[in-house]
């Protein structure tokens, strides 16, 4: 399956300098990954890519928006309410807290993982909404903003700072990962482009007005706080709903927020991101 | 002596009921005090200058305007004035291409010294003016910020 | 809405920044759904005081981003002082908040 992706990108014309051999393991992909990155930004340390675009050097004249926003974040309400809503009890008397061992603390660098016992990726949305099933609460509804996303910040800043560590140890983990990354080398939409596309192989370039950010760190700084979001009032948005948005722009269909498909390449992504510190919410164009 | 009770409300809703019948008040616009209509609703520079601070001034190199010299959106484009003049009275911020060209203004008193920070609306790339009154001297700075036709929606 | 107040030393003065959350409307958008205009809600005027006394009296337009950001430098400010802010809008709307130097 590998190989006929590569000849099909060749084949377009589309000279990539992140080759993917057939037989690479993740950790090969890895590798790899963070390794074109270093080449094409040798100033940007593994660790700022949590940054997003900030980070890179291409970014230098408009950085000056994000340092002077970031004086006094404009996610702070956002990020108040999501502790208050992680410290709630439910009905029953329980937080969400004692759903997770260690309470939540440091486990948002594992996921998404794969669960023998449930025989699913449980990413955190799914774990939030599992947690308050498990006690006598109606699972939150939308997966892309509002309170799922401020929940999803607030389980994430008990893993502040810490490097993601995503494993993949089962074989369905394996799968889904390799399902993630197809997903993500795979052109689609009328526009006809992959992921890779924009932020890989035009990682700092130009398109239009925007500078394209690397794919290395994509998702560390989810959930995210999107100022052209916040004209329309709902500024906070899930990894998954900026899924939606990345695929819309290129003219595909956006799929359901906690789709499969997004659940696999969220983890591709979780797993190129192995190093980088977690860091939330983040303040985006 | 019978003492007389007016009614209340009468005499100090008495500025607003004239004005409002006078057609003075714009619907949606209350009378505040402080807030100088002609200035804010002036549609070019030179009116909402003058409304603003009384006029042109000269560039001083003692007036630092810090601005993203490209805007990452539009609608929130941060920018901060410092000044190490003397006596600064207060500071204005225009931004030249906007309908209406005065954003903000602040007027110092106390231990306030010449700063002042915010947050603007740019339609599109345009100056920058920040005017500050030192010891009722007008003078200003200029720097362009310039906003592009974004490339991600999404 | 609600008014945040954060003030820091920086070097011999103190900064004072204020967040409100306002929709700052200029009257100029429509609504998706009903194609109507919004009408202009924007904040006109914002007081700020130290210890009681006023070191900034703000004036803003719709040419301020919404969910307006603030920011004045006193200098001489002590630890312990209170800071009181007060804002009005078009509608006659008030809000403000208060807070004191670290």
């Amino acid at each position: 399956m590998n190989k006929k992706l590569i000849l099909m990108l060749a084949g377009l014309g589309i000279a990539f300098s992140a080759p993917m051999t057939a037989s690479a393991t993740p950790e090969d992909d890895l590798k790899e990954f963070q390794g074109y990155f270093k080449k094409r930004f040798p100033t940007v340390p593994l660790e700022a890519y949590n940054d997003g675009v900030n980070a890179l050097p291409q970014y230098a004249d408009r950085v000056g928006n994000w340092e002077l926003l970031m004086e006094f974040p404009p996610y702070e309400d956002d990020v108040e309410k999501g502790e208050k809503l992680w410290n709630t009890p439910f009905k029953n008397g329980k937080t969400y807290a004692s759903c997770f061992q260690n309470g939540g603390k440091g486990l948002a660098v594992g996921y998404p993982f794969y669960d023998k016992d449930s025989k699913k990726m449980r990413t955190i949305e799914a774990d939030i909404n599992e947690c308050r099933v498990r006690n006598g609460e109606e699972p939150i509804k939308n997966l892309n903003h509002g309170k799922m996303a401020q929940l999803v910040i607030a389980f994430k800043r008990l893993s502040q700072g810490q490097k993601m560590a995503v494993k993949l140890n089962s074989p369905e983990a394996v799968a889904a990962y390799e399902k993630g990354k197809q997903f993500y080398w795979a052109r689609r939409g009328q526009l006809n482009f992959s992921c890779a596309n924009c932020h890989v192989q035009n990682a700092g370039n130009k398109i239009r007005g925007d500078v394209l950010s690397a794919a290395l760190g994509h998702g560390t700084g989810f959930p995210v706080y999107r100022t052209k979001w916040a004209q329309s009032n709902k500024p906070l948005g899930t990894i998954h709903r900026r899924y939606g948005g990345c695929n819309k722009q290129v003219r595909a269909a956006a799929l359901k927020p906690q789709s499969d498909p997004y659940v696999a390449l969220e983890l591709y992504q979780a797993y190129m991101n192995t190093g980088i510190p977690i860091k939330v919410p983040s303040q985006r164009q | 002596m019978k003492r007389r009770t007016f009614l209340k409300g009468t005499v100090a809703s008495s500025a607003l009921a004239v004005a409002a019948g006078a057609g003075l008040l714009k619907s949606g616009q209350v009378l505040a005090a402080d807030w100088a209509a002609d200035a804010f609703n002036a549609r070019d520079l030179a009116s909402a200058t003058k409304s603003a601070v009384g006029g042109d001034g000269a560039a001083s190199a003692d007036i630092k305007i810090k601005a993203p010299l490209q805007a990452e959106n539009g609608a929130v484009v941060p920018v901060k004035v410092e000044t190490s003049l003397a006596d600064v009275k207060s500071i204005a911020i225009m931004v030249a291409e906007n309908p209406t060209p005065l954003a903000t203004k602040v007027d110092l008193s106390g231990n306030a010294v010449g700063f002042y920070s915010t947050r603007v609306k740019m339609g599109k790339t345009s100056e920058i003016i920040a005017y500050v009154n030192s010891g009722g001297k007008i003078l200003k700075s200029t720097a362009t910020v310039k906003v592009t036709v974004g490339g991600c929606g999404g | 809405m609600a008014t945040k107040i954060k003030a820091r030393a920086k070097g011999d003065v103190t900064e004072i920044l204020v967040l409100v959350q306002h929709p700052m409307e200029t009257g100029q958008r429509k609504d998706k759904k009903t194609a109507k205009l919004i009408p202009a809600h924007f904040i006109q005027t914002m007081n700020i005081a130290v210890n009681g006394k006023s070191v900034a009296d703000v004036s803003m337009g719709t040419g301020v981003s919404k969910n307006p950001l603030v920011g004045v430098q006193v200098k001489g400010a002590k630890s312990g002082e209170k800071i009181k802010v007060t804002w009005k809008d078009n509608k006659g709307e008030t809000g403000g908040g208060d807070s004191a130097i670290k």
